[in-house]
């Protein structure tokens, strides 16, 4: 019986940890992997290997790019006096997406969560300081509408506002609440950008 | 709203259900562990994603089944609402008109409901944190802005309280998370002192429609009162939380006072007396609802006869509405308790199945 095998459930576990993957979605995704004929795991696996290998975190805007620095903060072309702080890349592909932006990105790679022992050294917030100089005008912070996004959102104003003294401001209409940023439609993201305010 | 039809499939005892009552008082009857209460039940989770006896859906599935559904057909004004609740194979799922919803907020307000059971004496004599879950239900109905920013609320006290009990707290990371308390606290107060004043004013009248003499007062005692500068008060209290790694003053402390004849209810009214406070801050909530949103909500008493003598009864019957659509269970099946005067339909329940009597 394959069920309570070690290999089996070691399988489904990994699957689990990843985002929006119950144990029943787990289990059928396992159990396809297992049925599939040898290769179609193993390209899998390959893919995944390769993947990490050649893609990393940008040096300066600490997106993930498979050049460095990513084509973003290496266009001449973008606006380098913005700079706008998402939580993950879903965030900054979402608001690429919409096509309105033409400054640079900044990605934490998270928010604060006590909860998950995350503070401000778990994020990339030393690397988001290490950037602000003359040149940046701005920081426009598009964290998600949850708590936890919006503790990130005003802990940064505090930090940047002590420090440099650099304009923070905050995406406001439209994000739904309690919701992350790639859920929200193009129109909306493009508004909520157009309408950020002081923080 | 007048519910229209409720339809169960694997919920608690019930046979496989299909009920349709009419407009008016309709009478369940039977005797114990027949199922009347889950009728109630039933439509109370279609309408607010919550039982008021178990937080555990485990609960609510009939034995040997994988899960229940419920469906739920009301009319309202100018619309007609179907409700479904499911919950399979541990999956809970709802669909308001044939979409699904994917947080509890959308499905609150839907299917505009007020239970009444006989554990809600405990409104009375219970502790703070009952009537808040009172208030904080009762209000989520009515007001989706509340709802988001009891949520928020709640997420960021659980984050604040973690971070008290961390070594690497800072004033700076405080800030953050004190400010999400001061903002969404302050919606949750202002609304909380509006529906208090609301809900005062209703109750005194129920209390004294059904007691037949005056004496019933609500007053909401706010933690922090409207107005009072918040953030100050997070502030001076912030070595004290950190002392016990937890938030100590906030809307999460808020309560409300009842007095009977001018003493608290909950330590010196006698049982028949909370007992038909518990009822009135029901009936003030009806009416308080039909004031706010034009239209009556459905009234679910369950059991409500066991606990008043035979004259409350039928004051009790007297202060429902004409226009109001009520379901009650009772182990007796006399209606002479019900007023002439009101539409009245009998039902009679025996091992989880309904029949018109
Ligand atoms: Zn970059």
């Amino acid at each position: 019986m394959l069920f309570n095998t070690p290999a089996f459930e070691q399988l489904v576990d990994a699957l689990r940890r990843l985002p929006g993957v119950g144990k029943r979605s787990a289990e059928r995704l396992a159990l396809h992997l297992l049925s599939a004929p040898g290769e179609e795991a193993l390209s899998l696996s390959e893919a995944i290997v390769e993947a990490r290998r050649r893609i990393t975190r940008c040096s300066q805007c600490c997106n993930l790019t498979d050049r460095d620095p990513c084509a973003i903060c290496a266009h001449p072309g973008r606006d380098h006096g913005l700079i706008c702080v998402v939580e993950h890349p879903s965030g900054a592909m979402a608001i690429e997406k919409a096509g309105a932006y033409k400054g640079l990105y900044h990605v934490l790679h998270g928010a604060l969560s006590p909860l998950e022992g995350i503070g401000p050294d778990e994020l990339a917030i030393d690397a988001l300081l290490r950037r602000i100089s003359g040149t940046v005008r701005e920081i426009i912070v598009a964290t998600n509408a949850t708590a936890e996004g919006e503790a990130t959102a005003l802990y940064l104003s505090r930090v940047i506002g002590q420090r440099f003294g650099t304009a923070v401001t905050r995406i406001a209409h439209g994000v739904p609440m309690g919701s992350g940023l790639e859920y929200a439609d193009d129109a909306t993201l493009a508004h909520a950008l157009e309408g950020r305010k002081q923080l | 709203m007048v519910l229209r039809e409720l339809h169960t499939d694997g919920f608690r005892c019930l046979a496989s259900l299909a009920f349709a009552p009419g407009r008016g008082v309709n009478v369940i009857s039977g005797d114990n562990a027949q199922g009347k209460t889950s009728v109630l039940e039933a439509v109370l989770y279609a309408a607010t994603s919550k039982s008021h006896r178990t937080n555990q859906e485990t609960d609510l599935v009939q034995h040997g089944r994988p899960g229940f559904r419920i469906r739920v057909t009301a009319q309202r004004p100018g619309r007609d609402v179907a409700v479904d609740a499911t919950w399979w194979h541990g999956e809970k799922r709802f669909k308001v008109n044939g979409v699904a919803q994917s947080r509890v907020s959308d499905i609150l307000g839907k299917l505009p409901v007020v239970f009444f059971s006989p554990e809600d004496v405990e409104l009375v004599r219970g502790t703070a944190s009952i009537r808040r879950r009172f208030l904080d239900m009762a209000i989520s109905q009515l007001e989706p802005p509340y709802l988001r920013a009891l949520q928020q609320y709640r997420q960021a006290l659980k984050q604040r309280n973690e971070l008290l009990k961390q070594d690497r707290v800072t004033g700076d990371l405080l800030d953050a998370w004190d400010e999400q308390l001061v903002r969404h606290g302050t919606v949750m107060v202002r609304s909380r002192q509006g529906f208090g004043q609301e809900l005062a004013r209703f109750a005194a009248p129920a209390y004294d429609a059904i007691a037949a003499r005056e004496g019933l007062e609500l007053s909401y005692l706010p933690d922090i009162e409207v107005g009072e500068d918040y953030a100050r008060v997070l502030l001076e209290n912030r070595d004290r939380d950190r002392r016990y790694g937890l938030t100590n003053r906030g809307p999460h402390r808020d309560d409300f006072e009842l007095t009977i004849e001018g003493r608290p209810a909950r330590q010196f009214a006698s049982q028949g007396q909370q007992r038909t406070a518990a009822l009135a801050l029901k009936l003030a909530e009806l009416k308080l609802v039909r004031e706010r949103i034009a239209e009556y909500p459905m009234l679910m008493l369950d059991d409500v006869l066991s606990e008043l003598d035979t004259k409350r009864s039928s004051r009790l019957f007297n202060t429902i509405p004409e226009e109001a659509q009520c379901l009650l269970t009772t182990t007796d099946l006399t209606t002479s308790a019900v007023p002439s005067g009101l539409a009245c339909s009998v039902f009679r329940i025996r091992n989880g199945a309904l029949t018109p009597a």
